[in-house]
């Protein structure tokens, strides 16, 4: 049997299925439950038994595609993922507005443009464009520290 | 029924959900064109939108944009050979070959006549189709809609990846395993929450679905180092040609379209075959029964072999409508979007849809042709604008999409935790989709997950405790009958594959 990466996935599936069956036992339910026909552990453990078996012959069937990881762009997704991540950090301290034109302008930035007027055209119009839209058409309104200091909005 | 369809056409022809077709038309055409993001991608992008308009116009804006995705990606077929959605593959074949030629207009022209014929001819079948079924389906008891949920999940993992049965099971799994997080709806107990506050209350479908989809297509841009060539000049009036057909090319089209709509339809009302399935069929089946001397233009750029595939993708779109509309089940993961955008306002398609809510039920099935009408007079002449979108390069459409994905979700919940949960999400979604694990069985079990669990334990209660209701009810046992065939097909293609291999 040889090691490709679907079967490892399988096998990390067949993990998480074993250890989703070990909480599905442990999930607490009313005494008048307990020996009931269906409670709540009923269709977890259920989905745990297919998920098991289904992930087990996945392991033991699955042919070798060929398929790597190498080839990919791996660092170019960690960084978006990093900058995604980094977005949700600071939305909410320094707001809506700055943090999202900050957002595009890195990613921007990183994926290869660099002219000013792109960079600028395609984030402040656009960040500034859906937040009118949120605020005034849809009457949404998003907490944003900094336009509330440059007084543009209360 | 009359009544139900004068309000469904009042509905639909309002102002505001004109508007509604015509937006959503825009906006699918604009998404579906861009490689990678399909009409899944693009109804997901939709939902935060629509969460402030009441369900008829929501529902119409979907379709709408459902309609105009498929329509963008076999402009994307037919001009750069680059599919935006696969259910268009096949309108490559032979759009591509008359776009080299200098017919890239005579081609996208062929592209709207056939979808709008094969949508039309599936709408009028499904104003027929859809209140018989809603009736029988108003016989359903719990055991039957269980097995038939089942039956979906089944065969969408048995038809929507072709070879990969296992995996897809593998992800029908996962996701109904994600259903379960949070509580559960009848005892209100806390599952698999680990005593996150987050997590209590399940997690969002919207976030799942953006997850998987948008973010993950935009990451799968850069990821597999998508190149996007492509020069707005390309698809200048002059380059594109005449857009008119003459009489003999449209007599070619008619007996094609007829055959492949009817085809198209009937594949879509199957759960889990949808656009894809059955656009290479028509292709296939039109190319089985050509002439000798029509054969070999097929792959040449052939009118038959573009019109075939386009009808049948439209006319499948309006037929996978059937089960979702009148049984509540999604017969593809596209309209599984669709129905977890209805469940979250609160509406719970299925037979009594029909009798409960005749305004939306009309109106969306109304509106489906609304959109035909708009794609074939708008999206057309304005093909060598709209268009312009493929000039977009990566480095400004993955941002934007990201942006657009991760402000969808936050909007909802303005809560951090949203986004950190989105990406992970994604990168996962991103590393299964390249090992061909695919994520539309994921939605269908998330979605169908709560459906199916409310459903056996009624089944059950009623039953005391006892499985044998899966043979007792001639409806379940018929289905049951079906899941046993789905699962015997695919144990057979396995054996088959590791003989040949």
């Amino acid at each position: 049997m040889s090691i490709n990466y679907s079967r490892i996935t399988a096998l990390i599936f067949l993990l998480f299925f074993v250890l989703y069956s070990y909480f599905a036992r442990e999930i607490v339910v009313f005494d008048f439950d307990v020996g009931a026909d269906f409670n709540a552990k009923t269709f977890p453990i259920l989905i745990s038994y297919l998920g098991i078996g289904v992930s087990f012959l996945t392991f033991v069937l699955c042919k070798n595609d060929g398929q790597t990881m190498a080839q990919y762009e791996w660092l170019g997704v960690i960084v978006l993922f990093v900058l995604v991540f980094t977005y949700g950090i600071i939305i909410k301290s320094i707001g809506f507005f700055l943090s999202t034109n900050l957002f595009l302008l890195v990613a921007y930035y990183y994926l290869g443009a660099r002219s000013y007027k792109v960079l600028l055209l395609c984030s402040l119009p656009v960040v500034g464009g859906m937040q009118f839209m949120l605020h005034q058409l849809l009457g949404v309104y998003i907490r944003d520290p900094f336009l509330n200091f440059l007084g543009i909005i209360s | 029924m009359n009544d139900g369809i004068l309000i469904g056409l009042e509905t639909a022809f309002a102002g505001y959900n004109i508007l509604m077709v015509m937006m959503g038309c825009f906006a699918g055409t604009i998404i579906g064109m861009l490689p990678g993001l399909g009409p899944m991608s693009a109804i997901a992008l939709m939902i935060p939108i629509t969460y402030g308009f009441d369900p008829s116009s929501a529902m119409i804006l979907m379709a709408g944009v459902y309609y105009g995705a498929i329509f963008g990606g076999s402009t994307s077929s037919i001009l750069i050979n680059a599919p935006g959605v696969a259910g268009t593959v096949s309108s490559s074949f032979d759009g591509y070959p008359m776009a080299q030629r200098g017919e890239a207009g005579k081609a996208l022209a062929i592209a709207a006549y056939a979808s709008f014929s094969g949508g039309t001819i599936a709408a009028i079948f499904l104003l027929v189709a859809a209140p018989q079924l809603a009736k029988i389906s108003l016989s359903f008891h719990s055991a039957d809609y269980f097995a038939l949920m089942c039956v979906g999940l089944l065969a969408i993992a048995a038809f929507a990846s072709k070879g990969q049965f296992l995996k897809a099971m593998i992800m029908t799994c996962f996701g109904l395993a994600l259903a379960t997080v949070g509580q559960d709806p009848l005892s209100d107990i806390t599952r698999f929450a680990f005593g996150n506050i987050n997590l209590m209350d399940g997690i969002s479908f919207v976030l799942l679905v953006m997850a998987t989809f948008a973010m993950s297509e935009a990451f799968m841009i850069i990821f597999k180092k998508t190149d996007i060539n492509f020069k707005a000049s390309d698809v200048s009036k002059e380059k594109l040609g005449s857009i008119k057909l003459s009489k003999a090319e449209i007599k070619e089209m008619v007996p094609v379209i007829g055959r492949t709509s009817i085809l198209g339809f009937l594949v879509g009302v199957l759960p889990g075959a949808g656009a894809t399935i059955a656009s290479f069929l028509a292709w296939g089946f039109e190319r089985g029964i050509a002439s000798a001397k029509d054969k070999l233009k097929f792959g040449k750029g052939s009118i038959k072999g573009l019109t075939a595939p386009e009808t049948a993708n439209n006319a499948a779109c309006t037929g996978s409508f059937v089960p979702l509309l009148t049984l509540g089940i999604p017969g593809s993961g596209t309209t599984a979007v669709m129905l977890g955008a209805l469940l979250s306002f609160g509406i719970q398609p299925g037979p009594r849809l029909y009798v409960d809510q005749p305004e939306l039920f009309w109106a969306v099935i109304v509106s489906m042709y609304i959109g035909n009408v708009v794609l074939l007079f708008l999206n057309l002449p304005l093909i060598p604008y709209i268009a312009r979108i493929l000039a977009v390069p990566k480095n400004i459409l993955v941002p934007l999409v990201l942006f657009f994905s991760v402000t969808g979700v936050y909007l909802i919940s303005f809560n951090n935790f949203d986004i950190y949960f989105m990406a992970i999400v994604a990168m996962i979604s991103l590393v299964l989709r390249t090992m061909n694990f695919p994520m539309a069985p994921l939605i269908l079990g998330f979605i169908l997950g709560g459906m199916m669990e409310e459903n056996l334990r009624r089944a059950l209660l009623i039953n005391d405790g006892s499985f044998s209701f899966m043979i007792e009810r001639p409806i379940s046992l018929g289905l049951f009958v079906v899941m046993i065939l789905i699962v015997l097909m695919q144990v057979y293609q396995i054996i088959k594959d590791r003989r040949s291999a």
